[in-house]
């Protein structure tokens, strides 16, 4: 792995120099710094830890080198956006979608050159409101990320990764076991109809909802639900913040049950993995009650939370931020 | 025991009145809560979730809440469950009773669904107040299945409130009837239950009992606690050593924690280590175990383990302080443990000055910054130019915006060579800091380098120049600032007129002279108005 790793990273750094006829960034000994937009500072920063504990936790499981201290810029115009191969955008830390048109032109300039951008938080449904500790996982795109891209890439929309892309396995690969959540091995991970949904639905195979554009035939950037939230460790190497699980769970009379009781709130359809639409059951500002999905079957939504969800989901998210960022550099 | 059965009553008056009441105001509420058909046509929101038009045909609340409540009671298992699911997205007080009857359902699937559901309750602004239904739902946390016991732990800081009510009752004091109060406590079966928790074969279980059974308010026995430092799962180790301090001095507790000094995790020996320094102070014994981990192969333990010695008062050797260097400078960054010690090494007094003066090269920015900032504070490089010019010539912006705060308002003299060298510099806020440093500089220097400094190219470099100029007075100042009242910049403009404002005898009549030349210029308004606020009518 590790020679793979520093042979990537040394044609990837060649081809991206050659491009940009300057020389990449290669501070502390060697490490790769990632950039992180912040167009408001330090000041509209939701998980400060995350992005850090994630880059000393690539350090600490594989062989990779990065250094654990983010670059941030506050506009795409820096110049430094080209002296590093990838960008972070939390675009819940965003404070709008309003580049200007120089912006836009450094990013669009940047990805074609080789540039990789990671918009965590780039698939949101509106009707989770303000809480942006949510995520709902749509897959598609939000309409702030479609029409900024438009701008770039008029020609090239988002589109969905397939749950077979290698972006799900340059690392890791499947779900968290036991081991690797250093439980006993009898320990149970999660309540059963969380694990079932979590391994079958949610996560299968450790995949996510992600859409990407292709840029000269390389995926150029991914957009996804909120991962960072998932990052976060403290000193002792403890997950920060605790997280909570939705999932959706059935009974026998659901299919008529759920289709006559008493509701007095909005529903609203999200774009399923195959197309399709589903159709959520809310009272706004609360958190989606059911489901009518397209089968016709219908679906409650049950929040789990505790340290064994918290544990899994932090496991989940970091891994998959693992594969991300080395897929970025990879390829 | 006449006093306790009073008690008893009066209790349950306490408890059943506001059940009754909180019943009453549901009913009231869900009989006026008919939902009837909605309709939202076509109205599209963001992100392509389109509103859609409900089926015509739904169910009132009190039909629902009435269908599940008997489907609660059914033989069936599924129905069971369904029902249990479905009641908790109605979260108030009467759904909340029917679910807490449903808590000994002879199914564990149905009793996991009503700890999820009433759990949706908690969250969903309908706690559960009432002493007995709270206590009931604690009970759980002996139930044969792990999940509901685990799902029980977790809801412990959401049912104390319940369980901690304290109370009052009448006693008779030669002769007299007076009310005296009863603190919260939790009852002696369900203190046997929490005490079996804290053993309980599920590591998630024992982790959340452990961590508020504080605030459960009782005390386990010592050997509990010991068996819990000796917890195979490094949650339940983590959250022991937060709660070290309460058995701090009961046998059994220090052995098992001089124990840990050989834990194979090094999370776990670097929280010995931050616990053993917060008990250093009480129980000098406990320094000894900071001692031993002072030999810890990793670096990050030992290193972090003789400083909190050294805040304890214990002098750190020239051998540690080697072995903190080594460690920081292959730090990636100042973050995580680095940055604990870092942050600790104030500890170390003038010795951490060898440490600091080490990382000013650091290949992290953040390291190197706070390095600088920290060199400079303990040696007053402040006052040296040299000490700090290679600082503001640093690559990254952090580093310099880092010493540049700690510089400004302290430099008091700069001389020529210095004050062109920041001239030079290709950083805008590095020149810009040179035209404030005109404030401390001799008269000569200032006479040759200000007009460097006025061609910049960037605008806050000649506007800080300005108000430089104008407050030291220099030689021809105020023709300066007039004509610069006459630069395309309004941040020029700007600062000619603060400039010129703060000089009555001179600056003003100028001011006054540009303005009936120019009445009609973007500055001209502003400018009149300050001028109209100092009392002149311009």
């Amino acid at each position: 792995m590790r020679s793979c790793l520093l042979f990537c990273f040394s044609v990837w750094i060649a081809v991206f120099s050659h491009g940009q006829d300057s020389s990449v960034q290669i501070d502390n000994a060697g490490a790769v710094r990632i950039m992180q937009l912040r167009r408001d500072g330090p000041t509209r920063v939701r998980y400060p830890d995350a992005l850090p504990s994630l880059l000393e936790l690539m350090n600490e499981r594989s062989l990779a080198n990065f250094d654990p201290d983010p670059l941030f810029i506050e506009s795409l115009a820096d110049e430094r956006l080209f002296e590093h191969p990838v960008l972070y955008v939390n675009c819940d830390e965003l404070p709008n979608f309003d580049f200007s048109s120089e912006e836009n032109e450094a990013l669009r300039r940047y990805m074609k050159l080789g540039g990789f951008v990671y918009l965590d938080a780039g698939i949101k449904a509106s009707f989770l409101g303000t809480d942006l500790g949510h995520s709902y996982a749509a897959w598609e795109e939000r309409a702030e990320v479609r029409q900024w891209f438009e701008q770039l890439f008029p020609d090239q929309p988002f589109s969905p990764l397939p749950r077979n892309h290698e972006i799900f396995r340059t690392f890791y690969k499947g779900l968290p076991d036991n081991e690797y959540l250093r439980l006993e091995e009898d320990q149970k991970r999660l309540p059963d109809t969380v694990l079932t949904f979590v391994e079958q639905e949610k996560w299968p195979q450790g995949t996510y909802s992600m859409v990407g554009i292709k840029v000269n035939d390389r995926l150029a950037c991914v957009a996804s639900p909120i991962c960072a939230m998932g990052w976060g460790r403290d000193e002792f190497g403890a997950w920060i913040p605790p997280i909570s699980f939705r999932v959706r769970e059935s009974a026998e009379d659901f299919d008529e049950t759920l289709q006559v009781a008493s509701f007095a709130g909005q529903t609203y359809e999200v774009t399923r993995e195959d197309g399709l639409k589903d159709e959520i059951y809310l009272v706004p500002g609360n958190r989606p009650l059911w489901v009518k999905e397209p089968t016709g079957r219908w679906r409650i939504f049950k929040y789990y939370s505790g340290e064994e969800i918290s544990n899994y989901a932090h496991s989940f998210y970091a891994r998959l931020g693992m594969n991300v960022f080395l897929y970025a550099l990879l390829n | 025991m006449d006093f306790a059965k009073k008690r008893g009553l009066a209790m349950m008056g306490v408890r059943i009145l506001p059940l009754v009441f909180a019943l009453g105001i549901s009913k009231l509420v869900y009989s006026q809560d008919v939902i009837s058909p909605v309709s939202t046509e076509g109205n599209q929101t963001e992100n392509n979730q389109t509103e859609l038009t409900l089926p015509a045909m739904r169910s009132t609340i009190d039909n629902t809440l009435n269908q599940a409540s008997q489907k609660l009671k059914s033989s069936k298992v599924e129905e069971r469950v369904g029902a249990a699911k479905l009641l908790g997205k109605y979260a108030n007080a009467q759904v909340s009773l029917l679910l807490i009857g449903a808590l000994d359902d002879s199914s564990e699937l149905v009793r996991r669904a009503v700890m999820v559901s009433l759990v949706e309750h908690f969250n969903n602004g309908s706690p559960i107040y009432e002493q007995a239904l709270v206590e009931k739902i604690f009970s759980k946390i002996g139930d044969p299945d792990v999940e509901v016991r685990r799902e029980t732990s977790a809801l412990i800081p959401r049912l104390i409130p319940g369980l901690m009510r304290s109370g009052m009752e009448r006693i008779q004091v030669n002769g007299r009837s007076i009310l005296r109060s009863i603190p919260g406590k939790l009852r002696q079966d369900l203190q046997d239950l929490a005490n079996q928790a804290l053993i309980d074969p599920d590591s998630i279980v024992r982790q959340n009992v452990l961590k508020h059974h504080f605030s459960l308010r009782f005390q386990m026995e010592s050997q509990t606690f010991a068996r819990l430092l000796g917890d195979k799962d490094v949650s339940v180790l983590l959250v022991a050593l937060d709660q070290a301090r309460m058995y701090a001095a009961q046998s059994g507790t220090y052995d098992q924690m001089e124990a840990l000094t050989k834990h194979s995790d090094v999370g776990v020996r670097a929280k010995l280590a931050r616990t053993v320094q917060s008990l250093g102070r009480s129980f000098p014994q406990y320094r000894k175990i900071l001692r031993i981990l002072t030999n810890d192969p990793v670096d990050e333990v030992a290193t972090l383990s003789a400083v909190d010695l050294a805040r304890l008062g214990e002098r750190v050797s020239n051998e540690m302080i080697d072995r903190i260097i080594a460690y920081l400078s292959k730090a990636k960054g100042l973050f995580g443990k680095a940055e604990s010690l870092f942050y600790s090494l104030s500890a170390l007094g003038s010795d951490a000055k060898r440490i600091y003066k080490a990382l000013l090269e650091h290949p992290s920015a953040s390291m190197r910054a706070q390095a600088w900032v920290r060199h400079l504070s303990l040696s007053e490089g402040w006052k040296n130019a040299s000490s700090w010019r290679d600082a503001l010539q640093d690559r990254d912006l952090k580093v310099r915006k880092g010493v540049l705060s700690l510089l400004r308002g302290r430099v008091e003299q700069i001389n020529r060579n210095d004050l062109s060298y920041l001239i030079k510099s290709r950083h805008v806020e590095v020149r810009s800091f040179a035209s404030e440093l005109l404030l401390v500089a001799e008269k000569e220097v200032v006479k040759e380098c200000f007009f460097d400094l006025l061609i910049d190219e960037d605008s806050l470099v000649r506007s800080t120049t300005l108000r430089a100029l104008a407050k030291i007075q220099a030689d021809g100042w105020v023709d300066l600032h007039a004509r610069s009242l006459k630069d395309k910049d309004y941040a020029i403009q700007r600062a000619a007129m603060d400039g010129l404002l703060g000089d009555h005898q001179v600056g003003v009549p100028a001011l006054l002279k540009y303005l009936r030349q120019y009445p009609a210029e973007r500055i001209s308004t502003l400018a009149r108005r300050e001028l109209q606020q100092m009392g002149i009518n311009p």
